[in-house]
């Protein structure tokens, strides 16, 4: 480990730089949507100077103004409820039947038939599965949070069971294996050793799940509609009417939904970074 | 002619519509023994108006309990709704293809007898009617509130350059000519936005073409290609007069180039004025009615209802839906939603209109008006981006082949409609000379 | 012989197995059925419906709307997967290299992705609509001097570049956390034997993230396969219908008109297409994999 800090020292400034000019691309959208969130609807204009100048005013009025159309703390709350869930049910049980399926792959055929048959729903439509999903869940009395929490579950299913395979490929069976001899049960050898071992894997999980059901409107819109809870991609809808957009309050309320699902990256990319799996394989 | 054909449908339609209407509590009695009436309406930029409505009713009524929904893309919601039986009472929707869907598919309920009906002005009523796929006996929709559409312009800039109102279709390209002349760009598109070239298109259409067609067509007694070719040549030449690669510009920045004078006029809907007052709440805006024709008296205004009123086939209180209707129809109401929304009341009687509809107040005191055309297009063919796809073709024969695939086009979405309503007239001869197609 | 310990290893494996599975089923598969039932039927989302028998899956293959929009969904996602694949492995290696302000950079990267359609909407259609035609005309390029999104021609090459712009952050994303796989004692026996730069890529790096590049891949072209945001936010479907992909068709006359059974039969073929082209992606990387 000493070797490798070491190594950290020299900072590579050529790829540094190119990285800090590649982001003038993000930059820039970002810019504008910064003063179009403080602007006001009569400082809108289509040319390129009057669109790119800054605010008359520095003011927060379109940011209390949007957190009081989309009912804020509540349909945060709802978001955060949904997302959080979502992410802890995705990296249990993601997580055991990549392990479980991608391990028993390697002798058993049924197992690689079983794996491609969940992978092959990554690609279903979702179009096609809305209106059959729409009356079930009805049906069995889910059409309400616990309904999409569970729909989430379903569809993250396959990308982040091949994630957690692909992660698996490049780990050893031999530590396993070296639990077993020493008596410990699947479980417990699941849970005590290759459980932490994934923990750059559940991150990435964790990151690309948030990101999907953060930014979903289709399936609570279908799911939820009727039950008075709103979630932020909801009630931004808002903002959007067959004529006539308000992009100032809109804007506003956008980067404000953005800023949760930034930190919690911010955070997974942590903990991708201080994987222990080089230790461990070494 | 009162002839009960699709008798055994409706029976079993209504047997399983009571059947959910039980299991959702479809206007039903609560513990508190008041009755509940749900609307969903469609349009949430009229939320305000909708919520003091609301609270206004609940006050005054101890009987019953209204419950105004206005939710974000209501039509996904509807037909979520729709799949999982659980019905609203009163649907508020536009007088579009969804109400002859949703009408065709024996989801709405009679109301001819609703004692209201008599108070709505008849170019409405006859609206709706149009909007029938086959005559059905009854009415299923009230109209409450109208849209027109036209030509809004500036009105510091005409009056500047003493420009007056136009008549006829020559007059207008005369106008046009002049605007140009002095300098000002005359019109201004947003056709990224397909559904924009139908705004023009619609507008032409009440002039120069059968109130009718689609409905003559459907039953076999005309095409397209005759009845469309003014309504198309109009509508490409008016890109004479507008700005360089219209197809460039959304509906936003047209409305926004037009606040900011960059255009003396924009061929578009009353709908469009509150987006062009956010960026210039102090624009002078009129509006006049799109001369298609240049006999004058062919020239009508294009509105249509924006929103209407159905009940659904499984509500079983049609008395509180009624009380509920009339509330909503009371002129103070009807003048709450007007203050809010820019809107055309279908009610008769002298309600306070906004400004920007002045040029239009002669038509609408006349009764003179026609429906969007675009309402009896079933939206997956897309004639919005047919119209797009036409008005891009720089071809010579372009409207030749614009005309031919839309009578292809036609046939190909309403396939099975046309079956319908061809079968529904060789049974009912009668029908089809009674009123041409409907 | 089987030992106790891989009966139990084997137990607690099918009773996992079958508990994902049995979920999966149920609201995957079981309503995929049903939609595929749907498609022999002229149904429009609502209200009473006809059998059609295979009308609806012989009209998809005399549809030019519907031929249309398969061409350009393959050749937006073919190009928008090649040029995702490679700027995202680089910058996934740029990132993971020794760099100052790594945390922040990573930050700024994944902004893109969570951006709304509506900000992405609006702010690309200014720029390709007034900021690009005017740096286009003051550089002489004729081709930039009008907006792409109204060229017939263009406009799939604006959405490409805005779906990549988007896409690049979550395959980056799984191309760090596939880096971090690599033990760092490779690179030092690489480094003994004086391999750097390409080469090191080529021969020591790429070979042991392959399974990441492989799921990159797959899940690169199927999101791409299904592009709808993008489309919705910059073009709808326009100019001139060159624009509607496979996914707007589905939504669009689908859901928000009335063609829900035909749909339904153009969803479900779909979905045979996409899983063909994804067996065929994943046995070739497969392959390659067992190659090395």
């Amino acid at each position: 480990m000493k070797k490798h800090n070491k190594q950290t020292a020299a900072v590579n400034w050529p790829i540094t730089i190119l990285l800090i000019l590649g982001c003038i691309t993000i930059f820039f959208p970002l810019y504008m949507a910064l003063i179009i969130a403080f602007k006001q609807p009569m400082e809108m204009t289509n040319d390129i100077a009057g669109a790119l100048a800054f605010p008359a005013q520095w003011s927060f009025a379109n940011f209390s103004e949007a957190m009081r159309v989309t009912d804020f703390w509540n349909s945060l709350g709802n978001s955060l409820l949904l997302t959080v869930s979502t992410v802890v049910i995705a990296i249990v049980l993601h997580g055991l039947a990549g392990y479980a399926i991608g391990r028993s792959m390697i002798k058993s055929k049924t197992y690689n038939v079983i794996y491609l048959y969940i992978v092959s729903g990554m690609f279903v439509p979702f179009a096609i599965l809305m209106m059959p999903l729409v009356k079930q869940t009805a049906q069995m009395g889910m059409a309400n949070r616990l309904g999409v929490i569970l729909l989430y579950v379903v569809f993250y299913m396959p990308l982040n069971m091949m994630l957690y395979k692909g992660y698996l490929t490049n780990i050893p069976i031999a530590l396993e294996e070296a639990a077993r001899v020493d008596g410990a049960s699947t479980w417990r050898t699941y849970w005590s050793i290759v459980f932490p071992i994934m923990k750059p894997m559940h991150a990435t999980v964790a990151v690309l799940t948030a990101m999907s059901t953060w930014n979903d409107v289709m399936t609570p819109l279908v799911i939820m509609s009727g039950t008075g809870k709103n979630t932020l991609p909801l009630a931004q809808l808002n903002f959007q009417t067959q004529f006539g957009t308000n992009y100032n309050l809109a804007f506003a309320s956008y980067l404000l939904a953005l800023i949760p699902i930034l930190l919690f990256y911010i955070i997974c990319q942590k903990q991708i970074l201080n994987g222990v799996v080089n230790g461990a394989v070494k | 002619m009162k002839k009960r054909w699709r008798a055994s449908a409706a029976v079993c339609m209504a047997a399983i519509t009571a059947a959910a209407a039980a299991l959702s509590g479809c206007g039903a009695q609560q513990a508190d023994g008041k009755v509940r009436v749900e609307i969903v309406q469609y349009k949430p930029e009229a939320v305000k108006a909708f919520e003091e409505l609301e609270e206004r009713f609940n006050a005054t009524h101890d009987d019953i309990e209204l419950v105004i929904d206005s939710p974000n893309d209501a039509m996904t919601i509807l037909k979520t709704r729709f799949i999982r039986e659980d019905y609203p009472d009163i649907i508020g929707i536009g007088g579009d293809i969804n109400y002859s869907n949703f009408l065709d598919s024996d989801m709405l309920m009679d109301i001819s007898d609703y004692e209201g009906l008599k108070d709505i002005k008849e170019s409405y009523l006859r609206t709706d009617k149009e909007l029938e796929f086959i005559p059905y006996d009854g009415i299923y929709a009230v109209p409450y509130m109208a849209n027109a559409a036209g030509v809004l312009y500036n009105k510091d800039i005409f009056d500047e350059h003493g420009w007056t109102i136009p008549k006829t279709l020559d007059e207008f390209y005369q106008l046009c000519a002049d605007i140009e002349a002095a300098g000002i760009q005359p019109l201004y598109f947003g056709f990224k936005d397909t559904w924009t070239c139908l705004a023009p298109w619609n507008a032409i259409c009440v002039d120069v073409a059968p109130s009718d067609i689609c409905s003559q067509v459907n039953s076999g007694t005309a095409k397209f290609a005759d009845a469309y070719r003014p309504v198309a040549e109009i509508t490409k030449s008016l890109l004479d007069y507008a700005q360089p690669d219209p197809y460039a510009y959304s509906y936003n920045d047209a409305c926004t180039a037009f606040a900011r004078g960059e255009s003396a006029m924009y061929v578009i809907g009353s709908y469009a004025v509150p987006q062009i007052k956010s960026v210039n709440p102090d624009i002078n805006i009129d509006s006049f009615v799109f001369p298609g024709s240049n006999n004058p008296e062919e020239n009508v205004l294009n509105s249509g209802n924006d929103l209407q009123w159905s009940v659904m086939a499984g509500c079983e209180n049609k008395e509180a839906v009624y009380e509920v209707l009339d509330f909503l129809y009371e002129d103070e109401n009807i003048q709450i939603y007007l203050d809010d929304q820019n809107a055309v009341p279908c009610k008769k009687g002298d309600f306070q209109l906004p400004s920007m509809l002045d040029g239009m107040k002669e038509y609408i005191e006349n009764d003179r008006m026609a429906d969007y055309q675009d309402h009896h297009y079933p939206s997956e063919m897309a004639v919005d981006a047919m119209i797009q796809t036409f008005l891009m073709d720089e071809g010579s024969d372009s409207v030749d082949t614009f005309l031919a695939r839309f009578d292809t086009e036609w046939a190909r979405y309403n396939r099975d409609l046309i079956t319908k309503v061809q079968k529904f007239y060789k049974e009912h001869p009668e029908m089809l000379t009674e009123g041409g197609g409907n | 012989m089987i030992s106790k310990g891989a009966q139990d290893r084997k137990r607690t494996f099918l009773i996992i197995t079958i508990v994902t599975v049995a979920l999966f089923f149920c609201f995957n598969t079981l309503p995929l059925i049903k939609g595929f039932i749907y498609s022999f039927t002229n149904f429009k989302g609502y209200g009473s419906y006809e059998w059609v028998g295979l009308r609806n899956y012989k009209d998809l293959f005399g549809d030019a709307r519907v031929g249309k929009s398969y061409l350009f969904t393959f050749k937006y996602a073919v190009v928008g997967t090649i040029i995702t694949n490679i700027v995202s492995l680089m910058l996934a290696l740029g990132l993971n290299s020794k760099i100052k302000g790594k945390s922040a950079l990573r930050g700024i990267y994944f902004i893109p992705n969570v951006l709304g359609g509506l900000v992405i909407g609006y702010i690309f259609s200014f720029f390709f609509t007034y900021v690009l035609p005017v740096i286009g005309q003051s550089m002489g390029i004729e081709g930039l001097s009008s907006s792409m999104l109204s060229s017939t021609d263009k406009a799939w090459i604006a959405i490409v570049i805005v779906g990549c712009w988007q896409a690049i952050a979550m395959n980056t994303i799984i191309y760090i956390s596939g880096l971090q796989t690599v033990p760092e004692d490779v690179y030092e026996a690489g480094a003994i034997d004086g391999v750097t730069g390409w080469k090191k890529f080529k021969s020591l790096t790429f070979p042991l993230i392959i399974p990441f590049f492989s799921i990159n891949m797959v899940l690169c072209m199927k999101n791409f396969l299904m592009v709808f945001d993008q489309v919705m936010a910059l073009t709808k479907g326009g100019p001139s219908q060159s624009t509607e992909s496979i996914s707007y068709l589905i939504y669009n006359n689908g859901m928000s008109g009335g063609q829900f059974g035909f749909q339904s039969a153009n969803a479900f073929l779909f979905f045979v297409v996409i899983v063909a082209i994804s067996v065929i992606q994943m046995t070739a990387t497969g392959k390659k994999e067992e190659q090395l």
